[in-house]
């Protein structure tokens, strides 16, 4: 068996393998030791309701969804303004698109903070109209949005790209309009990649930290996501603690499943 | 019927140009890449805005420059094959048929799909996927979505281009006939010369964004009036002469090579049929490369009427035979044999052989009208 695998034209293979199974230990021995610690929990299952965890994964969840349902709306059209345009504004716009892929989150919520602030430059403004931003829900969201949204963007425009402007073309000179177009043949087309995108920032979104409690703070059923609660129940509740780690582990894996799945749907070399 | 003119400026190229094909009528246009051949097609389906001219599809003006008319594409109710036939490959064979027609009931639609199932003979891959489908099937499936829609003309883009030759030849009768039974306005592109005397009513050569030439295809192809139509369709050979005999009552005339011969060798002439031109006037010969027999000795008793002794220069394939490249009298001269000719005639090159063709297969080609 390893003979196959050993193909002797590649010099990197003995290498190569050393270091595979170098890698595999190393990611995987650490998120073994977390379900066996977690197992190993006598109260495990009160850990997963109790009221911290509970009320950490509702406004995860909850947070989660705006946010995405804000990065569809608002990231969609962006994405087919990319894909279709060559002009020398939308390339720099695609460079600022990703500017939060490469940004220390921590960094995008002290910026946050430094507009919708109290000392903001926009801050005393929203505050003047009774909006208050900063250490609430929407805040949370706010900083999902910042950090997922490129995530969405890059893969709907890489979608939207793949399929053919004669696709389009042909489809206009059969009667279809523009705008029913894009929904019957173009976003049908671009579906695979773009929910892939999706689950990728959803993953992006739930694992939000830096910025959240630069920006959003860490108060309990109020701003405290799962990520946020770990980091708490880590001083007092290591059983809580652990059993968010293996929830939001549960979630990571269901992501890189779609993804899978999602792989192999796509069109490509039959558009 | 579709007509109008455009003229269209893209990055550094300029299309300008005018059609007209009535309904049943195909028209092709025809010339090298580049040529604005497929522009021209994206300006009638309204997939390119020109800078000026106006266009007819069926009894609508769909864009009138001068007049501020503008009729979006998916207004226009103009059929568009493109080259890689874009079936959507989310689609089924009957989906792709069914996705632009409108309107009528589902029944109606459904009967309307079988018909063009059965018309196109896609009986049995209904439910099949596009990608599943061969090169001739994704063809046939393509068109049957264009004409599902009832258009008042059809496009063509290079509608052959990405089947095999053999293929080609079966499908092209097909595709003739279900033309003819549409009995719309055709305009075809293409630059496979085969393709545009078979299906063609009507040949326009384009070059370079302009119209160089219309007419019958034969005429266009076969024996063209300008220079530059007759080397863009691929006459071999076209020679400078001049006339310098005259003999009207064998409807016949010699010519003389308009260049002067190497030393030593007598000027090439040529035997053609007559024009009314003036002893001493200039003229363009045109011999296509297959009209011309090689021989190796002069053919003593023959009623061929050119005999050009020359010195092969180069042998190259040209499929399906070869090309084989002369020197007569200072000259190049290109013919057309098949590889068992080649072969048995032991053709290489420095042998000495004999070009000999018919004065009627020499034909006058205009020179230049147009100086640019």
């Amino acid at each position: 068996m390893f003979r196959k695998v050993i193909n002797p034209s590649n010099p990197w293979a003995p290498a190569g393998w050393a270091a595979t199974v170098l890698y595999l230990v190393f990611i995987g021995l650490p998120v073994l030791a977390m379900l066996v610690r977690a197992g190993q929990q006598s109260d495990f299952a009160a850990s997963l309701t109790s009221s911290l965890t509970v009320q950490a994964l509702q406004l995860s969840l909850i947070t989660s969804a705006v946010s995405m349902a804000v990065v569809v709306v608002f990231g969609t059209p962006l994405a087919y303004l990319l894909a279709r345009g060559d002009s020398v504004a939308l390339k720099a716009v695609d460079a600022v698109v990703e500017l939060p892929i490469v940004l220390p989150p921590v960094v995008a919520g002290v910026a946050m903070l430094m507009a919708f602030g109290r000392q903001g430059i926009v801050g005393p403004a929203l505050t003047g109209m009774g909006i208050h931003l900063p250490f609430t829900a929407i805040a949370v969201i706010f900083a999902q949005v910042f950090v997922a949204a490129p995530f969405y963007i890059r893969a709907a425009k890489l979608g939207f790209q793949s399929i053919g402007k004669e696709f389009e073309d042909v489809s206009q000179t059969l009667g279809v309009s523009p705008w029913s177009t894009f929904w019957r043949l173009t976003l049908p087309l671009a579906a695979p990649s773009i929910l892939g995108g999706l689950a990728l920032a959803w993953a992006r979104a739930i694992s939000e930290f830096g910025a959240t409690i630069m920006f959003a703070g860490n108060l309990t059923g109020r701003t405290q996501t799962m990520p946020l609660a770990i980091l708490t129940a880590m001083e007092t509740d290591i059983g809580s603690a652990l059993a968010m780690s293996a929830l939001l582990l549960a979630g990571s894996l269901a992501v890189l499943a779609i993804l899978g799945v999602l792989a192999r749907r796509r069109w490509e070399g039959r558009l | 019927m579709t007509r109008g003119w455009v003229r269209c400026s893209l990055a550094d190229f300029v299309l300008e140009t005018e059609w007209e094909a009535s309904p049943g009528q195909v028209l092709v246009l025809y010339g090298p890449s580049g040529a604005g051949k497929t522009t021209a097609l994206r300006a009638i389906a309204g997939l390119l805005r020109p800078d000026q001219g106006r266009i007819e599809v069926g009894e609508r003006v769909v864009y009138d420059g001068a007049r501020r008319v503008w009729t979006p594409p998916h207004k226009r109710n103009v059929g568009y094959l493109t080259q890689q036939y874009n079936l959507f490959p989310h689609l089924t064979v009957s989906g792709n048929i069914r996705y632009g027609m409108g309107g009528e009931t589902r029944q109606e639609r459904q009967t309307r799909v079988e018909e063009l199932v059965s018309v196109f003979r896609l009986e049995g891959l209904e439910e099949r996927r596009t990608w599943e489908l061969s090169g001739g099937q994704q063809q046939r499936v393509a068109l049957a979505r264009a004409l599902a829609v009832q258009p008042a003309a059809l496009l063509l883009d290079e509608p052959f281009s990405s089947l095999d030759a053999e293929l080609r030849r079966t499908l092209r009768g097909q595709i003739r006939a279900i033309l003819e039974q549409a009995n719309i306005p055709v305009v075809l592109v293409t630059h496979d010369r085969e393709e545009a005397l078979a299906l063609g009513d009507e040949v326009q050569v384009l070059d370079r964004g302009r119209t160089l030439d219309r007419g019958e295809p034969l005429r266009m192809l076969g024996q063209p009036g300008q220079g530059r139509v007759a080397r863009l369709v691929g006459v071999e050979n076209v020679l400078p002469m001049r006339v310098e005999q005259r003999y009207p009552q064998d409807g016949s005339m010699v010519c003389v090579s308009a260049d002067d011969p190497p030393p030593g060798h007598p000027a090439l002439r040529l035997e053609v049929p007559l024009t009314d031109l003036e002893i001493g006037q200039p003229l363009l010969v045109g011999i296509r490369a297959s009209d011309v027999i090689l021989a190796g000795d002069r053919l003593a008793s023959s009623s061929a009427r050119n005999q050009l002794q020359g010195t092969v220069t180069g042998v190259e394939l040209r499929p399906p035979g070869y090309q084989v490249a002369l020197e007569c009298h200072g000259v190049p001269f290109r013919c057309h044999i098949t590889g068992r000719s080649l072969s048995e005639m032991g053709i290489r090159p420095g042998m000495n052989l004999w070009a000999v063709f018919k004065a009627s297969s020499c034909f006058m080609v205009a020179e230049e009208n147009t100086a640019d």
